[in-house]
């Protein structure tokens, strides 16, 4: 049973932004003309199409990344994917991440630990409060200027006055140099395309500055990123601020498509110029390969293919009734439904269910704001239908099914007056 | 004539769903009522129908609720059962919508919702006293977000004479009573804390009566408005 709730005020600072999110996304769309259901489902058939020829594209994305010089590793799982990441970082002093889930996924902290130094404003601001990120694009949005003013107190002992702008400008003096100081740069990947580009998409900058001020830029990301062309991955790019932050367009996309490099002397090839001089590739399965196992998605949403298909914009988060009193405990490492269903496949089943499996209540919100329109409440039965069959159900559950088995409804024997002992919902 | 009819013409069930047949027996009441006022010439199979099975589904026995509709099944075409009419959004949403994804073109029964029927009727206000006649109006998930009735609810609320101030969060975008998937039964803190934060979202809208016409959504959100400013009623009770 969850016990653990957000306080008042956290979910107050919260429905604030999403109410934001919410009036500029819908502005937003209304601008560019956009039929967001049109968009969906042609966002959606893309991913379809991609992953119909996985395999191939994902040998052409590998194939094509490492003619661009970008070398790949695959991670059959976090074990492999900590000992390649601890590999390439072992002579590192410092090391600058941007906002990546997939990091998170495999433990970033836990291999890289005071190396580290997070550079989007909020994950800086969560990693000095030595909390998680309460969202996936807004790691700290249930924190008050004032509450982001002590945190910075409590750990560096500088006054910031508590606005947006001080704690911004403090953000970035701080950490400015540390970009200059780091070796390693750490990003995820928003789209991987088959011909060999890593995107990415950010406002702050501080992902341009992770891919090219270090000398080395690590990319990790599960294998489901990977798109055809740079044209669907600009669909991606759309999605993501669109759905993710509710703007038209991210201040910056880049396209990378390998470590820098010159020809300028006498056209002899130099590779490391003024951006990175190394560029690496951390593909992740961890998981991911088992979800393909029960078929592919259909229109009746039978397998778990189309989890994959998300683009961790967390627009499934920002209207999901469980999330607005949980928090950070509804999810794995992932947050929300999504969260929920991946822990089964990247750890156990039993894990979907310490998650919060049964705190879903199926209203289908987060299907609803997805980009991809991927029918989580659909999974999160199955999800279900796996617990039971080992017999990993609760009590509740076990009653409420016993009864229809015997009487054929849910609340099974009646007392004296006609209405059910115990009650069992829908 | 009647019994002509129902010889050689197909008979619509009225199907209450579990909820209100075994616990908000009143709701049962007042849609057999009303739908009779409304024209409608209804039959009811009592105990010889089963659960829907939307527990089940919503539970992952996925097995069993294919037993429960098959089961249905029978005993519908047994009673040569060619339309359904439920209050349930609940049941509403299973048998249009799931129900068909197990039987493909065997399931010929047209579903209906009460208030598809309601909102073309001209029904009785039930003289229930209502400050400014202004109400808020709480889209249950199962049959908005699922099933797109959105308009014929507040059409029935508005023909009745009552004014609607909607919620920040309604239609497409409601935010769930927090009843639903089993969680009032598995997570039950969990749901009277979504239940008690949807309270606070109607009575932001500065209405004294919530109306939502779901046996769940309102037995939950009743019991989450226990000494709020604000009364909680199912639809039927308007009328």
């Amino acid at each position: 049973m969850q016990k653990e709730f957000l306080p008042k005020e956290t979910k107050e600072n919260i429905w604030k932004v999403v109410f934001e999110y919410k009036a500029k996304r819908e502005k937003t769309l209304a601008g560019l003309g956009l039929d967001p259901e049109k968009f969906r489902d042609e966002f959606r058939k893309m991913k379809e199409d991609a992953f119909r020829d996985m395999e191939n594209l994902r040998r052409r994305a590998i194939a094509n990344l490492e003619k661009n010089v970008i070398k790949v590793f695959e991670a059959r799982d976090v074990a492999e994917a900590q000992k390649i990441l601890r590999d390439l970082t072992s002579a590192d002093k410092l090391v600058v991440k941007a906002k990546t889930s997939a990091a998170d996924e495999i433990g970033v902290d836990d291999v890289l630990k005071e190396k580290l130094v997070s550079t989007d404003l909020g994950d800086f601001i969560m990693s000095l409060a030595g909390a998680r990120d309460m969202h996936p694009v807004f790691p700290s949005y249930h924190l008050t200027p004032k509450q982001i003013s002590e945190i910075i107190k409590n750990k560096f002992g500088s006054e910031v006055a508590p606005d947006a702008k001080s704690i911004a400008a403090f953000a970035r003096k701080y950490l400015r140099e540390k970009f200059f100081e780091a070796s390693t740069g750490i990003s995820g990947a928003n789209v991987i395309t088959a011909d060999g580009r890593i995107v990415l998409l950010e406002n702050e900058g501080n992902i341009s500055l992770i891919s090219r001020v270090p000398d080395k830029h690590i990319i990790i990301s599960g294998w489901e990123k990977i798109v055809p062309t740079v044209e669907d991955a600009m669909k991606v790019v759309r999605a993501a601020a669109v759905w993710g932050a509710g703007q038209d367009w991210p201040v910056y996309v880049s396209v990378i498509s390998g470590p820098s490099k010159t020809a300028d002397v006498q056209n002899e090839l130099v590779i490391g110029a003024q951006g990175a001089k190394e560029v690496y590739l951390i593909l992740l399965d961890n998981g991911r390969s088992k979800m393909l196992k029960d078929g592919p998605s259909t229109t009746l949403g039978t397998g778990f293919e189309e989890l994959l298909y998300c683009i961790n914009c967390g627009a499934c988060l920002n209207f999901c009734p469980a999330y607005h009193q949980l928090g950070t405990k509804y999810g794995d490492k992932y947050l929300g439904s999504k969260g929920i269903i991946l822990s089964a496949f990247m750890t156990e089943i039993l894990r979907a269910k310490e998650s919060g499996c049964y705190s879903c209540t199926l209203c289908s919100a987060c299907a609803e704001n997805c980009p991809a329109k991927i029918d989580l409440p659909g999974m999160m039965k199955k999800i279900r239908t796996k617990l039971n069959a080992k017999n990993l159900e609760t009590d509740e559950n076990k009653k409420m099914i016993g009864n229809t088995r015997e009487f054929g409804n849910p609340f099974g024997e009646l007392s004296e007056d006609g209405t059910p002992k115990e009650l069992f919902c829908c | 004539m009647k019994i002509f009819k129902k010889i050689f013409k197909s008979n619509t069930l009225y199907y209450p769903g579990c909820l209100s047949k075994f616990v908000a027996k009143d709701l049962v009441e007042n849609y057999r009522r009303i739908l009779r006022e409304a024209g409608l010439d209804f039959i009811e199979l009592a105990d010889l129908e089963v659960c829907c099975g939307s527990p089940a589904l919503k539970a992952g026995y996925a097995d069993d609720f294919k037993k429960l509709a098959e089961k249905n099944l029978q005993v519908f075409k047994e009673h040569s059962v060619g339309r359904i009419v439920t209050h349930c959004p609940a049941c509403f949403m299973i048998f249009k919508k799931e129900y068909p994804k197990v039987f493909g073109e065997k399931w010929d029964i047209e579903v209906t919702h009460a208030t598809e029927i309601l909102s073309k009727t001209k029904i009785q206000n039930s003289k229930f006293k209502i400050q400014n006649s202004v109400v808020t109006y709480h889209d249950p998930c199962h049959l908005g977000r699922q099933m797109g009735i959105y308009d014929e609810p507040r059409e029935v609320l508005k023909s009745l004479g009552y004014e609607i101030k909607e919620m920040d969060l309604s239609r497409k975008e409601s935010f769930c009573c927090g009843g639903g998937g089993g969680v009032q039964s598995n997570e039950s803190e969990l749901a009277n804390k979504i239940a008690k934060d949807r309270i606070a979202m109607a009575k932001k809208t500065g209405a004294k009566v919530l109306v939502t016409p779901c046996p769940l959504c309102y037995m939950h959100l009743k019991k989450n408005a226990e000494g709020e400013d604000i009364e909680v009623k199912e639809l039927s009770h308007l009328m």
